[in-house]
């Protein structure tokens, strides 16, 4: 089971602070609902877990993560997490492109591909639901991604960004991320 | 001399063939006190639960089951390493294959079992199987069966490579298991090229599975003391159970008891032999304590038995006329990961040369290619006599776009087609030796029941007002009744099957077979046999099987098999105590058994009334009063090898409508005309029909196992995977005609498994007719709304005007 997605996030914040925050992959990690670096193997390898809770499933997964490319000329990550659900069940993979850019007028946005693969228990029972999931997940990775770097910042906007940031649940809400998944839903079939 | 009501009197009495007695299994399901597998519990027992892969694909790395030991309650955990010493690590299949048990180095499809935990209970037991960590590394998964013998294609089965002997022929490729035709090539291709039209059609049979109520499950009991093993199995052939049991185990088969208690369906899923029997087998081996493993729902449907997933290619050579000269077939056979297909040895490809169906075709070639996928092994037949339903399908797909083709009626060409009722017995250019049929009758019985024109003229009305209705015809030829030993075997031992009847002084009977009842009432059909047989009440007879201590050695029941087989052993077991019961009566009345006539419950000295002795007279002189040299007691037993298959047959009619709209398809009738020779219990006949046009509408209408290219499995839960209720069934209006076997010591030729054969292509044929006058020559199954809608949206008719 294969998905793609291509996602565009505009940020309120420098360029330079944007590239300086993408390149902190425990940083990165932590935007990522339900996800954390456990340990920093070497300079390219981390491990981390996801745990997520989708309606009467929870998940761990344990995994590893590799960076593929870091280019700071083009101020572009590119990275594969892959990992195993604790009951060996599940195993999913994400490549994930991530590239800051400027906009035409002068923003800057963080554009991104992930390309997320997943196999056994999760993809018999979530195939259909995979692309609105993952859409989901990226969503609030992009948003959590924006607050950190506004947070970066010295003002007034920065400090109440800390504040969301704060306040973030610690993993992947069942309930709440349910229902954007059914609003996603409808969103899509009406648009 | 006895009047005639008092004949009727007493026949009433006997509930014996062709009377509508009520099913004797009825009481205690209704009741909630079957016994099935899972009902039984026994002191010590422990629990199995499975480690599968997620992966359709992998290499093993590495297993690691010290977490899960280490969880207490746990009493062991094994992989194929432990199985190795045992050589039990892999076993063979029926097909000639062989399986892993446990995965032996790499998983070959996706919930392949790795490895198993034996614990407490069975939370216990799912608890540790999440603690075994199993590493892997992926490989790239072959999901497509045409990509399977490509150069480059992943290779499945290392342990095979360069053994290209294989089971049925030379294999063509690492992932080819065999090739089998049948018929005359040269002279099929002659017809072809010499014919005044050809018609070809590709289509898809696609995956589906059984998904009996019970899952597949069992308790394994092994008695240290008296080393005897006692299995408690969902079997629906408990005989060759307890012999490949022995064989695998070394433990003497007289040691070994398998029992089949009440199973909750069967439909050829519990044929196989599964990986969770050995494993729990071994358990108790191994820990001296009985172990029991029961299947999840969604292990049912992911990892045992499947059925279909035929790739076919259909043609046909007629002239001008629609006369048939010639039938060719192609087939791609995804088999899986292992050739665990259950047919008879020396066929697998099943019965599928019935592919000739109800029709006179001079010249036919079939050939079929089986190949290695990334998905679980099966192959079993879901309520069809052996890939009986995918030849059927083929054939009758191709009769409607011949005649769609030359623009004839679908039923008058089947008409012009049929095999003659003065043909018969009728060899097919494929090697079936029909028995007997009138399908010209049945045919025309069904025509005219439903008003065959009106449905026609209807039809062209709502064409004209760009409505989809359509018609569907579908007049198959079954083979059941596997099988004269001569040609049919399951791993050496002949298809023949048993039967052993005891009559009691009192002159009550108890009799048992080596079949094994699933939901076809056996405990109260073979009671009416052994009734009008021997003049015992029905209500005195009973019937037990399914414990291979006391049953007779047979082959099991599936394949439609039991009533052309272990019936007609039931038949001439009752006659044998017959012919020592005349002698008694002869010896009772002081003349000759020549003076005696049979009438209904006793004999009677002809000519001389009230000179006359029942069966409850006789079966008590049985015990202390016999001709002199007769050995006492009345009991006897038959092993009945059929000389032949049986051909039911039958005609079926679906109308539906679609909504061009949705592509919702609504069935607004279905006649089903079957005529399956004697007719022993028709309100169980009609059970069974109504049984088997319902699974045959879930399979055409929504059961489908499909894969990502990954090998994921696609629905394995009742979620998507479609099981018809109440709400979706349609309403079914069935009608008979009766043709006996002539080879059968009954006439009758089984019958459980046509409507399924049957129906399936009826409505295939009903929903492509939906849009036929729209160019439309075949679509493939599932017929979902989603499926169907999209057939309408391609032809630009979804949309309002």
């Amino acid at each position: 089971m294969k998905v793609e997605l291509n996602k565009v996030f505009e940020i309120n914040g420098s360029v330079e602070n944007t590239w300086v925050f993408l390149q902190n992959i425990s940083s990165v990690a932590s935007c990522m609902p339900g996800a954390e670096i456990t340990e920093q193997v070497d300079d390219n390898n981390y491990k981390g877990k996801v745990k997520a809770n989708i309606g009467p499933v929870t998940m761990a997964f344990n995994g590893d993560i590799k960076i593929i490319k870091i280019d700071p000329s083009k101020k572009l990550l590119h990275f594969i997490g892959k990992g195993q659900d604790t009951k060996g069940t599940s195993v999913a993979e994400m490549d994930l492109t991530a590239k800051v850019c400027t906009k035409k007028d002068g923003k800057t946005e963080l554009v991104g591909t992930a390309i997320v693969n997943v196999s056994g228990k999760i993809a018999n029972f979530g195939g259909r639901m995979m692309e609105q999931v993952a859409d989901q997940i990226l969503d609030q990775f992009g948003e959590r991604f924006a607050n950190n770097i506004v947070a970066m910042g010295g003002d007034a906007a920065a400090k109440e960004a800390a504040k969301i940031l704060d306040k973030q649940p610690k993993e992947l809400n069942g309930l709440a991320f349910a229902w954007s998944i059914f609003i996603g839903f409808f969103k899509k079939l009406f648009s | 001399m006895s009047t005639t009501d008092d004949n009727i009197e007493r026949e009433n009495e006997l509930q014996g063939i062709g009377c509508s007695r009520k099913r004797k299994e009825d009481p205690r399901f209704i009741q909630g006190k079957g016994n099935y597998v899972d009902d039984i519990k026994l002191s010590g027992m422990l629990h199995a639960e499975i480690v599968r892969s997620p992966y359709a694909h992998a290499r093993i790395v590495s297993i690691d089951k010290s977490e899960a030991l280490a969880l207490p309650g746990v009493h062991a955990v094994l992989t194929a390493d432990d199985l190795k010493p045992l050589s039990l690590h892999w076993m063979p299949t029926l097909a000639g294959d062989v399986q892993a048990v446990l995965a032996d180095e790499k998983v070959h499809f996706q919930m392949q079992e790795v490895a198993v935990v034996i614990a407490d209970d069975r939370y216990i037991a799912a608890d540790g199987a999440q603690l075994v960590h199993v590493e892997y590394e992926e490989l790239p998964a072959l999901v497509d069966p045409h990509k399977a013998m490509n150069s480059d294609a992943p290779i499945l089965r290392e342990d095979l490579v360069g053994k290209m002997d294989g089971a049925h022929s030379k294999r063509l490729h690492d992932n080819h298991i065999f090739t089998w035709d049948v018929g005359d090539k040269d002279s099929t291709d002659r017809a072809f090229d010499d014919a005044d039209i050809t018609v070809k059609e590709d289509m898809f049979y696609q995956r589906v599975h059984p998904c009996p109520i019970e899952t597949c499950g069992c308790v394994a009991d092994f008695d240290k003391i008296n080393s005897k093993l006692t299995v408690n199995v969902t079997s629906q052939a408990p005989h060759i159970v307890r012999t490949v049991v022995s064989m695998l185990s070394g433990i003497p088969e007289s040691k070994v008891r398998v029992i089949s208690p009440d199973i909750g369906g069967g439909f050829g899923n519990k044929v196989p032999i599964y990986p969770g029997y050995v494993v729990a087998i071994v358990a108790s081996i191994v820990l001296g304590r009985p172990v029991k493993w029961i299947e999840s729902r969604i292990e049912n449907l992911t990892t045992t038995g499947f059925a279909r997933d035929y790739h076919m290619t259909g043609e046909l050579a007629a002239d001008k006329d629609g006369q048939i000269k010639g039938l060719r077939v192609n087939v791609l056979a995804d088999h899986g990961a292992f050739d665990s297909c259950a047919d008879p040895t020396k066929f697998p490809a099943g019965m599928f040369h019935i592919c000739t169906g109800s029709y006179d075709i001079p010249n036919a070639y079939a050939r079929v290619d089986g190949v290695y996928t990334n998905k679980a092994p099966g192959g079993v037949a879901y309520r069809c006599s052996f890939r009986v339903t995918e030849a059927v399908y083929v054939i009758e797909r191709m009769m409607d776009v011949l005649a769609q083709k030359l623009n004839i009626d679908k039923a008058e060409i089947r008409l012009r087609n049929f095999v003659k009722p003065e043909q018969f017995p009728y060899n097919t250019a494929l090697g079936a030796n029909l028995d007997s049929g009138d399908y010209h009758t049945a045919l025309n019985k069904v025509l005219d029941a439903v008003d065959y024109k009106g449905l026609l003229i209807e039809q062209q009305e709502k064409r004209a007002n760009g409505e989809l209705m359509g018609i569907g015809i579908v007049t198959f030829t079954e083979i059941v009744g596997a099988g004269p030993t001569k040609s049919c075997d399951i791993l050496g031992v002949g298809m023949f099957d048993s039967a052993e009847i005891r009559i009691h002084p009192t002159g009550s009977a108890i009799a048992r077979m080596g079949s094994i009842t699933q939901g076809q009432g056996h405990q109260t059909t073979f009671a009416q046999i052994i009734a009008t047989e021997l003049g015992i009440s029905s209500e005195d007879i009973q019937i037990e099987e399914g414990d291979t201590d006391t049953a007779p050695y047979g082959l099991g029941t599936y394949g439609s098999r039991t009533t052309p087989v272990a019936a007609a052993a039931t038949a001439l077991a009752a006659r044998k105590i017959k012919a020592k019961a005349s002698k008694i009566a002869a010896h009772l009345l002081e003349v000759s058994t020549d003076d005696l006539e049979w009438d209904i419950d006793r004999f009677k000295v002809r000519g001389v009334p009230g000179q006359e002795k029942t069966m409850k007279d006789i079966a008590f002189a049985a015990y202390n009063n016999l001709p002199e040299g007769m050995e006492p007691g009345l009991e006897s037993i038959d092993y009945y090898d059929p000389p032949e298959f049986t051909y039911p047959f039958g005609a079926y009619l679906c109308v539906v409508d679609i909504c061009k709209h949705t592509g919702e398809t609504t069935v607004r009738r279905f006649y089903a005309l079957d005529d399956c020779g004697t007719r022993i219990n028709p309100m169980i006949i009609e059970g069974q029909i109504h049984g088997g046009l319902t699974e045959g509408f879930a399979v055409a209408m929504g059961q489908e196992l499909s894969f990502d290219e990954k090998g994921n499995i696609q629905g394995n839960s009742l979620m998507d995977y479609f099981l018809p209720t109440m709400v979706e069934t349609p309403h079914w209006e069935t009608d008979y005609t009766v043709t006996p076997s002539p080879h059968h010591p009954l006439g009758a030729k089984g019958v459980a498994e046509s409507p399924h054969v049957g129906s399936i292509p009826a409505f295939t044929a009903a929903v492509v007719d939906s849009f036929s006058h729209l160019g439309v020559t075949h679509m493939n199954m599932p017929h979902s709304a989603f499926n169907v809608w999209q057939k309408c949206n391609e032809l630009g008719i979804d949309q309002h005007k």
